[in-house]
């Protein structure tokens, strides 16, 4: 990365795109805390990103769940990581059902991930990644593999969910898919950033 | 990239060792039960003093690297433990041709051999490390290890304290010294000291350079460094009733030609550097 | 919002033990290699001539089995990418790394209570000391060797040769340990004196390294 800087709106839906190897992931890995830049701080909400994780979700192309559980056990799991112990197990479980219904799969469903489709993985790699109600929700190449009925699912919620006040940035190729539906647009080149702007319906 | 500061000092280290060894080898009194061969000592001991000193100064780095980290900490940090582990080496060599002549066997448990074979171990590692490591986080990594190592450090001192006192004790170098032998010790002591940290300094510089043109290549640790012990095992084939000075001059020899050869490999790294640079600068 | 280490520490211990038990591969397969060194030892090492060296030879059997169970303890986090996903929660780092140190902890002793009275059949052992002290040894022993094996190995998966770095990084830092680990069985198999120098001497080694560990895995952990 070479001396990036950038502000972001909360509320708004962000693509970030470039060619391979400009940088995307790593600006993303960055904010969301996994990689550390050499010079410079990275705050969310004034607060520096590795204070406010809470307030952050993050995707990626591997679904970052363990094959062995199920559905519900993973995100169980990953629920226990983000809060303070509760007492009531049921109270515990309402934000995960709910999760799991708005990326349209079934809490009940007992069968490890594992066996999983991709596009059910993915599903379920964003209700992990959304059930804590983040306010930043960072996604990377998040529908490569899926196929295009999960893949259109998932980019409705996104819509929805930034209707909702979650400010969303997304790395991706498929810009098409996304080009009703996000906001604005930033453009890296071989790490600078290069340009941004409002996304244009059919923009390529 | 060298300044006259570096020359000048070069010189008179040069000028001191020459002078180290010629008191060590010509003035120092004949040692009584040892004869000539004991003056392995003046290069031996010095080369110990000079290693620990060097993989203290990695730990310092390391510490302050992982407080600021700051690339010049981290540069200090490699170049310490890689010149470290050189004059560990001579004093892995040195022992056992004088443990050799001295008490028949090759290898001794004494506390300071084994002291130096553990730290060599660990160092050796912590180069392995830097090698096998991705781009990022070598520096973070290495740093980690170097606390861990020289944690052990004090560790390994006591356990060879406590638990060794069973085992024969034929400490090489017992201080029972005659403060005649004691100076010259001394003496080699600072002028190789001296030499450690000159070579360190090169080595820093050449490691600056090449993180700042980012040549990862050069950067990476001397393999040949760690692996000068290996071929030194195939010359220990001689017998103990040749002429004692054999043990003596092969002592000196080893001991020159490890440091002469690491010098080269340096020598051929800070080629390869400014061929690097200068491909740079036309680009 | 505290997110207290030692509730994570559990959350993350039951967590590994629910994954082992559903795949059950990674315990069934260490057994079969256990059972396996200990009866290559017993073939390559006389009964009658290795009675002195009982000590080191059990060790050196604990040794080879831990190294080998180690290597891959972070294999299910780096599978499908998950560390990422720990490190973007909250949690702090030190839950997933206590976590996952008492799991092998567990996995190891486990081990050892199946080759232990294998040895002892091989080699028809009779302890001449207390066996209450061989226990203590073991624990002791195994936790300097699982403290630091699950921190190196950690530092592994940022480098090219994983498997090979984990020994290369653990042995030389161990070998005070080790040490102490061998003599101290050796005087309690032979029953000649006190082991309780060694076991001190082990103790230390073990709160030193499991206080290093501790304050320095987040920053390894984070180390991209």
């Amino acid at each position: 990365m070479r001396g990036v800087s950038l502000e972001l709106q909360s509320g708004k839906f962000y693509v970030l795109r470039g060619e391979n190897g400009a940088g995307k992931s790593t600006l993303l890995r960055m904010i969301a805390g996994l990689n550390e830049p050499t010079e410079g701080d990275i705050l969310i909400f004034g607060i520096e990103n590795k204070f406010a994780l809470e307030h952050l979700g993050y995707m990626a192309h591997a679904p970052l769940l363990y094959d062995e559980l199920s559905g519900m056990e993973n995100l169980r799991f990953f629920a226990q990581l983000y809060e303070t112990a509760k007492s009531d197990a049921a109270k515990n479980d309402a934000p995960l059902i709910e999760a799991m219904r708005r990326v349209g799969l079934d809490p009940a469903l007992e069968r490890r991930i594992g066996q999983y489709s991709q596009g059910m993985r993915q599903r379920l790699s964003l209700a992990r990644a959304i059930f804590h109600s983040p306010d930043l929700l960072l996604l990377d190449e998040p529908f490569s593999n899926v196929d295009p009925e999960s893949a259109l699912a998932i980019a409705k919620l996104l819509a929805a969910m930034r209707d909702e006040g979650t400010t969303i940035v997304l790395v991706t190729h498929q810009v098409g898919l996304l080009s009703s539906l996000a906001d604005e647009y930033i453009l890296l080149s071989h790490g600078q950033l290069v340009d941004r702007g409002v996304m244009t319906k059919g923009l390529a | 990239m060298k300044s006259k500061l570096f020359f000048g000092l070069l010189a008179i280290d040069a000028a001191l060792l020459a002078y180290g060894t010629y008191l060590g080898l010509v003035v120092a009194p004949r040692e009584a039960t040892m004869g000539d061969v004991q003056r392995i000592f003046y290069c031996h001991v010095p080369a110990a003093t000079t290693g620990f000193t060097l993989f203290a100064l990695n730990f310092v780095a390391s510490v302050i690297y992982l407080w600021k980290r700051s690339p010049m900490a981290d540069a200090w940090a490699m170049t310490c433990a890689e010149v470290g582990v050189v004059f560990c080496t001579v004093v892995l060599i040195t022992g056992p041709i004088w443990a050799r002549y001295a008490w028949g066997t090759w290898w001794v448990w004494d506390m300071r051999l084994t002291t130096t074979l553990i730290l060599w171990l660990l160092y050796v590692s912590y180069m392995v490390l830097r090698r096998s490591s991705e781009a990022g986080s070598t520096s973070v990594l290495a740093a980690a290890l170097a606390i861990f190592a020289f944690l052990d450090v004090p560790i390994v001192y006591m356990a060879n304290r406590w638990f060794r006192t069973n085992h024969p004790q034929p400490m090489i170098g017992t201080p029972r010294l005659d403060p005649h032998m004691q100076n010259i010790l001394f003496f080699n002591m600072i002028a190789f000291l001296i030499f450690g940290m000159l070579i360190a300094w090169f080595r820093y510089d050449l490691e600056r350079t090449a993180q700042k043109i980012s040549a990862t290549h050069i950067q990476r640790a001397a393999r040949g460094t760690a692996m000068a012990l290996l071929p030194a095992m195939f010359l220990f084939q001689v017998p103990p009733t040749i002429n004692p000075h054999v043990y003596l001059y092969g002592g000196y020899i080893s001991c020159w030609s490890i440091y002469i050869i690491y010098l080269l490999i340096l020598m051929n790294k800070l080629g390869k550097l400014r061929k690097e640079e200068a491909e740079l600068r036309i680009v | 919002m505290s997110l207290s280490i030692s509730k994570l520490t559990m959350v993350n211990v039951r967590k590994d033990l629910q994954l082992e038990w559903r795949s059950r591969d990674v315990f069934n397969s260490m057994l079969f290699f256990a059972l396996l060194v200990v009866v290559v030892f017993s073939f390559a090492f006389e009964r009658d001539e290795s009675r002195p060296v009982m000590g080191g030879l059990i060790w050196i059997a604990f040794l080879f089995s831990t190294n080998m169970a180690l290597n891959q303890s972070w294999a299910r986090e780096l599978r499908n990418g998950v560390l990422d996903a720990y490190r973007v929660s909250p949690a702090p780092a030190e839950a997933l790394f206590l976590g996952k140190c008492l799991g092998n902890y567990v996995l190891i002793l486990l081990l050892e209570c199946v080759m232990a009275p294998l040895f002892v059949i091989f080699y028809n052992l009779k302890s001449g000391g207390p066996l209450y002290q061989l226990v203590i040894i073991f624990l002791l022993g195994t936790w300097a060797l699982v403290v630091n094996g699950t921190f190196f190995a950690a530092m592994s998966i940022r480098t090219k040769n994983r498997e090979l770095m984990l020994p290369l990084l653990l042995l030389p830092i161990s070998l005070p340990a080790v040490y102490s680990m061998v003599e101290a069985t050796s005087i309690v198999l032979n029953g000649d004196g006190s082991p309780w120098a060694y076991v001190k001497f082990l103790a230390g080694f073990c709160v030193i390294y499991t206080t290093a560990c501790f304050l320095l895995f987040e920053i390894v952990l984070n180390a991209e």
